[in-house]
């Protein structure tokens, strides 16, 4: 192999590994403590579903087999569809039906709204459901009927 | 545990891919390339022997895949003997892929590299497809999913599902895990199949820089878990194997294999394969190699597209058709140029083609370049399908520096190539 050619390859290499590492290095700290979620250092800044994903392996034990779910995180109290939360919540929660969260509104008949909700952060003041567990990251309600 | 027993799983793919170690050009390869190109097989075998099942409405048991898996092993009478450590006289490419794994294995278990469509699609789907022991197409084909692209090929979540059976769920960590496992495959794969040409020292340091340009991509492009690393992983054994083996059957027949994965993976795949297809009819002028090497891919691309046809699951592969909106043309090539920079002012670009410049064996090299320019083209002509101005931003911000992957790494096949 040519002395260039070598030198060539091996300058492109070491670029790379240092734009690595400089790119590991700017999704910020802390560097060397095991994270809880899958997301917990993707970028600088905290990523928008991670309170979702440390809540739902909380709420997960309280919800019995296939019941119907929704998950979003309220707007004044009411349900707002976040896809983000949606999905998340689809991938959380194998053992139930994830449903969107206008499932949950307040023009849904009773027997047609979902049996669970998973409020993220905020409250959810829907007067067909009642608080069943509070965690730091949300909350979990189970419809009245 | 469970999350170790789902990683055991994965690397139980190279048994059912034992097959390809029947061709004499791979089994000619050292120990690491072989296991790398069996993985790669054995992930296009278990692929489609799952996506059989589903068909025929078999369910995917784990007796009736160790039956099959069996039958594959008493088939292919695999042998594992050769060189273990194939870097071994190389200590300074050693040292820098050491020091490329560690990194990457870093940014994986310190959640710093993760795609967000695992948890959104790829995950779900793999756990969903587990607990129903089959595709589950009234899962894809409720309306409210229908953004988890319901017609995505199904080598990810069925290789998911896989790892669910053995372990009894599904892992995150498990499925973030296997992209240092892609990489090293690809790292591999690639010295293996070039060394015969290009002699051991030169081999070592382009696969090396293969390595060092797909670690940083990674990370950048934050694919772990997702479609990107195995499909980088089949695109680069196809490409490769008919850069430098196209002459050969045993050539054509790994490249055959490895873009049967590349259609098999993502809906992009259909494109790189047509691409390679044409540059090698281009430059080779062998048209009944190049339908030789296609077929298996064209047909495994056929039946997936009718299975979900026949669901009712078309979704991306519709959008073929789409309207071309030139009115576009300035600001998908403004935007898409900003996030090829992947903010280090382009320097994988300049990196994978310095070599190219010092050498400047173009003729050699035409191939990957063809199918580099090509996926470029693609891209391009992909974008130009957007709506209106947020839509193309949106659009090229979360996906350009993923999708360009490819073209940076038949670059770097180019520059090895033409380096010979």
């Amino acid at each position: 192999m040519p002395r260039v050619e070598r030198v060539v390859v091996t300058v492109a290499t070491l670029l790379m590994i240092a734009v690595l590492a400089q790119r590991l290095y700017t999704r910020g700290g802390p560097y060397f403590t095991r994270p809880v979620t899958i997301v917990d250092r993707v970028g600088p800044r905290p990523y928008e579903i991670e309170p979702t994903l440390r809540l739902l392996p909380q709420i997960r034990p309280l919800l019995p087999r296939n019941a119907s779910v929704a998950c979003f995180q309220p707007v004044k109290g009411v349900q707002a569809y976040q896809m983000d939360n949606f999905f998340a919540a689809v991938g959380q929660l194998p053992y139930q039906k994830v449903i969107p969260s206008f499932a949950a509104a307040t023009d849904v008949p009773l027997e047609n709204l979902a049996q669970y909700v998973v409020a993220i952060k905020e409250p959810f003041t829907h007067p067909s459901y009642d608080l069943v567990a509070t965690f730091p990251q949300g909350r979990l309600y189970k419809v009245r009927r | 545990m469970k999350d170790v027993l789902w990683l055991l799983a994965m690397l139980a793919l190279p048994l059912f891919g034992s097959g390809v170690l029947r061709i004499p050009l791979v089994r000619n390869l050292d120990l690491p390339a072989r296991v790398s190109l069996a993985f790669a097989t054995g992930a296009v075998v278990l692929t489609t022997l799952m996506f059989a099942m589903s068909v025929v409405g078999i369910h995917w048991t784990r007796a009736a895949i160790l039956i099959a898996l069996v039958m594959v092993l008493a088939a292919a009478r695999p042998a594992l003997r050769g060189t273990a450590m194939p870097f071994a006289r190389r200590p300074l490419a050693l040292t820098l892929l050491t020091v490329i794994t560690v990194l990457t294995l870093y940014g994986i278990l310190d959640a710093r590299e993760t795609c967000g469509d695992l948890i959104y699609f790829w995950g779900p789907k793999g756990q969903q497809f587990y607990l129903s022991e089959k595709i589950d197409t009234e899962f894809l084909a409720w309306p409210h999913y229908s953004l988890m692209h319901p017609d995505y090929p199904p080598l990810i979540p069925e290789i998911y599902a896989w790892g669910s059976m053995a372990a009894h769920r599904f892992s995150w960590w498990g499925a973030l895990l296997l992209t240092p496992i892609y990489l090293l495959a690809t790292t591999f794969a690639f010295r293996g199949l070039v060394r015969q040409r290009l002699g051991d020292e030169r081999a070592s340091a382009y696969a090396v820089l293969l390595g060092a340009l797909l670690a940083f991509g990674f990370a950048r492009g934050m694919v772990a878990g997702a479609g990107e690393p195995p499909l980088i992983l089949f695109e680069i054994i196809a490409l490769t194997a008919l850069t430098f083996h196209g002459h050969s059957r045993e050539g054509i027949a790994l490249a055959a294999i490895a873009l049967t994965g590349v259609v098999a993976t993502k809906v992009e795949g259909a494109a790189f394969a047509a691409i390679l297809i044409f540059a090698f009819i281009l430059t080779r002028r062998s048209i009944k190699a190049a339908l030789a090497a296609a077929l298996p891919a064209a047909a495994f691309l056929g039946a997936w597209i009718l299975f979900a046809s026949h669901y009712k699951l078309i979704d991306q592969y519709g959008r073929a058709g789409g309207k071309l909106n030139l009115a576009g043309l300035w600001p998908v090539l403004h935007w898409t140029t900003i996030q090829a920079s992947y903010g280090v002012w382009w320097a994988p670009w300049i990196a994978v083609s310095a070599p190219l410049a010092t050498t400047r064996r173009w003729r050699q090299a035409a191939m990957p370049l063809v199918v580099s320019g090509g996926l470029v083209a693609s891209t391009i002509y992909f974008y130009l399908h957007g709506e209106d101005l947020s839509w193309w931003l949106l659009w090229i911000r979360t996906s350009a520096e993923r999708v360009l992957l490819a073209p940076l790494a038949c670059l770097l096949v180019a520059s090895a190539a033409s380096s010979e």
